[in-house]
């Protein structure tokens, strides 16, 4: 700084004038510049370490930004309907953990879907899709309602032109996919990509697994209920609940017959399988967001919690495939039901509120990337 | 009436057909590492030699199991069981799956005669009686073991692999 002291004060000015210029000129293009807002690279599954590794992502479509990127725009994009008018988030509403509140879905030819449409979340670590698990993986799982004629009800041909004519997918596809372009199999793998990332994991009950969040009285005393078995010998109560919906996730992946009929309209996985044992049993659902994704069951039929419980409870269906842990379990000596008292009901459902991830269902990465266009216009 | 009749008839025969058709036979896919993979049938199990195991079931009492050990069903598959049980196939698993999606993992070496005297078996039989069809007709039967959630039921599936 002493050197300077002697520099006239006009030729600083000068000195700097020039900088300045250019600084307000590289401004100025940045301004007007539209940056490419395609983030690119590996995309970083974050989940708890208590919902554990065995995730399902094929070595033949790894998870990229690019590849979310371009899922989430075909997860909400109509074109690839018939009609124009549906797509995956029609059905899988963000807002109701991605069901969409009804026992069953009116697809492009107005007929309702035989089963109700499922909670997507946490599908990173799901092996089988569907309600009778006939998929393995979420690729092969976005093809079935895309070509229904009575869900979206189009060719994947179809689609895939739908979309080369449309910016700006050609180029996110050379994007996501290089020279392969757009094609039925790159639709499901972007897809299926954008919902490996639908991961729930701030629940009340999360944030109690942390140590973040201490439970209400009525809510440990649901969370109880809802591991235990009912043993009343032992005078131990419970409500069975974590037999198939246990662990972190709320989500093991089994299929059971829980006694909704004793003579099924709908047989279940023994549609695909032909055996008797198989009849009436469905895929074991998340419990995530429970309370969000109302009506219950494969076809809807409990319009709200309660009425679930006084099914388990009161109310289970005997017949030959009807799985074995619902058979004579009780509260009660000799009884014939599960038999949970009001308060024991009302204390299970307060927990099962707390499985309400409100970040996940408010999250701007998982909303319709079409209406933030939109409105940015 | 005799149109009537004809009706009914073929209704009745489509719809025999139709369950004919729906109803199938309950088998285990012996699958994975495996040189000679296939698919177990009840009627099958007699070509083995039977094993029984005690075990004591949800009712607290003694039952007696018949079937076949899983080491012999391996076997047959070709898995490398006995004197090729060593080396890197020391690292290889049994998964062992259910219809219900239930899965539980046996090692090569747990099941093999050469490494332990426990008996792990495919059972068809409780008390000499057919399983009970939610029970069966597969279930695996480990002898001694504490818990009974290996005791895997409606086994549909035995694939071999290598832990990674």
């Amino acid at each position: 700084m002493a050197a300077n002291k002697n520099i006239p004060v006009t030729s600083s000015i000068r000195r700097w004038l020039l900088p300045c210029f250019a600084l307000v000129f590289i401004a100025t293009i940045a301004w007007t510049y539209q940056p490419d807002p395609i983030p690119m690279g590996p995309y970083q599954l974050v989940y708890p370490a208590n919902f554990g590794n065995r995730i399902n992502v094929p070595d033949d479509n790894p998870t990229t930004q690019q590849g979310v990127y371009l899922g989430r725009m075909l997860f909400y994009e109509p074109l690839l309907s018939a009609n124009g008018k549906i797509s995956c988030g029609t059905c899988h509403q963000q807002a109701l953990a991605f069901t969409d509140g009804k026992a069953f879905s009116e697809g492009v030819d107005h007929t309702l879907t035989p089963r109700s449409s499922m909670s997507l979340a946490n599908l990173l670590w799901a092996r089988k899709f569907f309600w009778d698990g006939r998929s393995e993986s979420l690729e092969k799982q976005a093809a079935v309602p895309m070509t229904n004629p009575h869900e979206m009800g189009q060719l994947m041909q179809t689609s895939a032109h739908k979309l080369m004519k449309t910016a700006p997918y050609p180029e996110l596809f050379r994007k996501v996919f290089g020279d392969e372009g757009i094609d039925g199999p790159n639709i499901m793998k972007a897809i299926a990509q954008f919902e490996r990332t639908l991961i729930s994991a701030n629940s009340k009950y999360d944030q109690y697994l942390r140590k973040q969040y201490q439970p209400t009285r009525l809510e440990l005393q649901g969370l109880a209920l809802f591991e235990n078995a009912p043993q009343p010998a032992k005078s131990i109560r419970g409500a069975n609940c974590a037999r198939c919906h246990g662990g972190a996730k709320t989500y093991m992946e089994l299929f059971h017959n829980n006694g909704l009929d004793s003579i099924p309209k709908d047989i279940g996985i023994a549609e695909l399988t032909g055996l008797p044992g198989d009849r009436g049993r469905f895929k074991v659902p998340t419990l995530r967001n429970i309370a969000l994704t109302a009506p219950y069951m494969h076809d809807g039929r409990f319009k709200t919690l309660d009425e679930v419980l006084d099914h388990y409870s009161d109310h289970v269906k005997r017949s030959e495939s009807l799985s074995p842990f619902l058979r004579g379990e009780s509260n009660e000596v000799n009884g014939k039901s599960l038999a949970l008292k009001p308060e024991e009901k009302k204390a299970v459902i307060a927990f099962l509120n707390m499985l309400t991830d409100s970040t996940f269902v408010t999250d701007p990465r998982f909303s319709d990337p079409h209406q933030n266009i939109a409105k940015n216009k | 009436m005799k149109k009537h009749l004809m009706i009914l008839f073929v209704a009745l025969l489509s719809s025999a057909v139709a369950f004919a058709q729906a109803v199938k036979e309950a088998t285990v896919k012996i699958s994975g590492e495996v040189s000679a993979p296939f698919e177990l049938k009840l009627a099958d199990i007699n070509q083995f030699p039977q094993t029984q195991v005690s075990r004591k079931d949800r009712d607290g009492k003694d039952h007696i199991y018949t079937g076949v050990l899983l080491s012999a069903i391996l076997q047959k598959a070709g898995a490398t069981m006995g004197k090729d049980l060593k080396g890197e196939n020391l690292a290889k698993f049994a998964s062992v799956e259910a219809s219900d999606g239930y899965q539980v993992i046996f090692a090569l070496a747990e099941l093999d005669k050469e490494f332990t005297d426990r008996q792990i078996i495919l059972a068809t039989t409780i008390d000499g009686q057919p399983l009970a069809p939610t029970d069966g007709p597969f279930r695996v039967i480990v002898q001694d073991e504490k818990k009974p959630a290996r005791c895997i039921k409606q086994v549909t599936g035995i694939k071999v692999a290598f832990a990674k």
